[in-house]
């Protein structure tokens, strides 16, 4: 039977390595994806993924079950890095930067897709954070509620407003493309 | 229903990629709105899933696991919570032993200053004991002026405080006349002074008033200044 990821926290604070390295197999390439549609930046995103690890495991970490679940506590502390890491500024490393090499990046590479990804780190955080965790990350309502600690049906209503903003975006962006094709 | 409650199911069917009920359909085919965003919608979706994709393809090199797991090594989060258990089971002995030499040293301190002979001590209210007229003198008059007798005869040289432990333990203090009652609490002293002959006898007691020496006696002296009771030591009464 799979261990919860707080049974594998309090494995891990004993100094269970193995309880460790399936906590990080389980949560870290969300924690990164995440981090990466959120900063734009792949360095960000696993310098974030890398910083929540070593907090979990760190002296000072003050994480307790009673306050809610472990994943919602990582995606909290990768919430909070990532905003410092915006006040410090623009990230200017795109991801299709990462992938000037990359015959895949070439192919799927496009300027919509990148404006919309621009537009998508444009948008308050509680709209961007929905989109991330539902569309991107595909999590169902329920799940998104619990990890930032608001109900279903504001979480639905968020990305309902949240998709309007980026269809409006991307009708502006392909507006010019019909013209042309007259 | 109105386009408002439309876009809502409009919206999930685009996230699911499902195709729109009979009835949406229908509002799809008349209200050109709805129909574009419809049509942005399912682009958002088909570019959402381009992201999904990149993102997976660039987040699938894992270049930080073994460096973590170096560090969760080193770390030694086992040797930590034993270390924080002695600490906090020294720190917890060593305050029951501070207190145990505190309540210790207290004891000490509170046996010895039993032993030490009391400089002085709360009357608590004591009544003053049975009146006999005495004359004293080297005090304050102020007080035996208002008391309504003449200071006299006591002689100031030999004022000194009293090492004599039992001093008030003692009934043999003659109480001073025409003084005023001692307060609730009023602290007294008792002071060892070289007193005339003559004004002891004054105060009843059996002296010769012809006796050229001055008698040791402890007197008991308020907060005022003014004696309250006077006692005549063993010496001076042999």
């Amino acid at each position: 039977m799979q261990r919860s990821d707080e049974e594998l926290y309090r494995l891990m604070r004993k100094g269970n390595q193995d309880a460790f390295a399936q906590l990080y197999a389980r949560r870290a390439p969300g924690l990164r994806r995440y981090a990466l549609h959120t900063s734009g930046s792949p360095t960000v995103a696993e310098e974030v993924s890398q910083e929540v690890f070593l907090q979990l495991m760190g002296p000072t970490c003050r994480y307790d079950e009673a306050k809610g679940s472990l994943e919602s506590f990582l995606y909290g502390i990768a919430r909070n890095l990532i905003r410092v890491v915006r006040r410090q500024g623009p990230v200017e490393e795109a991801v299709d930067r990462a992938f000037e090499h990359d015959i895949l990046g070439d192919l799927i590479s496009d300027e919509t897709n990148a404006a919309l990804r621009r537009t998508l780190r444009e948008l308050p955080e509680r709209y961007r954070d929905v989109v991330v965790l539902c569309d991107l990350e595909e999590r169902s309502y329920e799940d998104v509620a619990r990890l930032i600690g608001r109900p279903v049906g504001t979480v639905r209503s968020r990305l309902h407003r949240a998709r309007a903003l980026l269809a409006a975006k991307l009708k502006r962006l392909n507006a010019p493309a019909e013209v042309f094709s007259r | 229903m109105t386009c408002t409650k439309r876009v809502g199911e409009l919206v999930e069917c685009a996230r699911r990629r499902t195709e729109p009920g009979r009835d949406l359909r229908a509002h799809l085919a008349g209200c050109t709105p709805c129909a574009e965003r419809w049509e942005a919608e399912r682009e958002l979706t088909d570019q959402f899933r381009t992201m999904r994709l990149r993102a997976a393809a660039l987040m699938a090199l894992d270049t930080e696991r073994d460096g973590l797991m170096r560090d969760f090594a080193r770390l030694d989060l086992a040797g930590q919570r034993r270390r924080r258990a002695v600490r906090s089971w020294v720190l917890a002995l060593g305050a029951a032993a501070a207190l145990l030499v505190s309540v210790f040293v207290g004891h000490i301190a509170g046996t010895r200053m039993r032993q030490t002979p009391p400089r002085a001590i709360r009357t608590n209210g004591r009544r003053n004991p049975p009146t006999v007229f005495y004359e004293a003198g080297g005090f304050e008059t102020n007080g035996f002026e208002k008391s309504g007798f003449e200071p006299s005869g006591f002689e100031p040289s030999g004022f000194e405080p009293s090492s004599d432990a039992s001093a008030l333990s003692s009934d043999d203090f003659i109480a001073v006349p025409y003084t005023p009652p001692l307060a609730q609490g009023e602290l007294v002293r008792v002071v060892h002074a070289d007193l005339y002959p003559e004004a002891l006898a004054s105060l009843g007691f059996d002296i010769d008033p012809a006796s050229a020496s001055n008698v040791p006696a402890d007197v008991v002296v308020g907060e005022d200044g003014i004696p309250r009771a006077v006692r005549i030591t063993e010496i001076a009464q042999n």
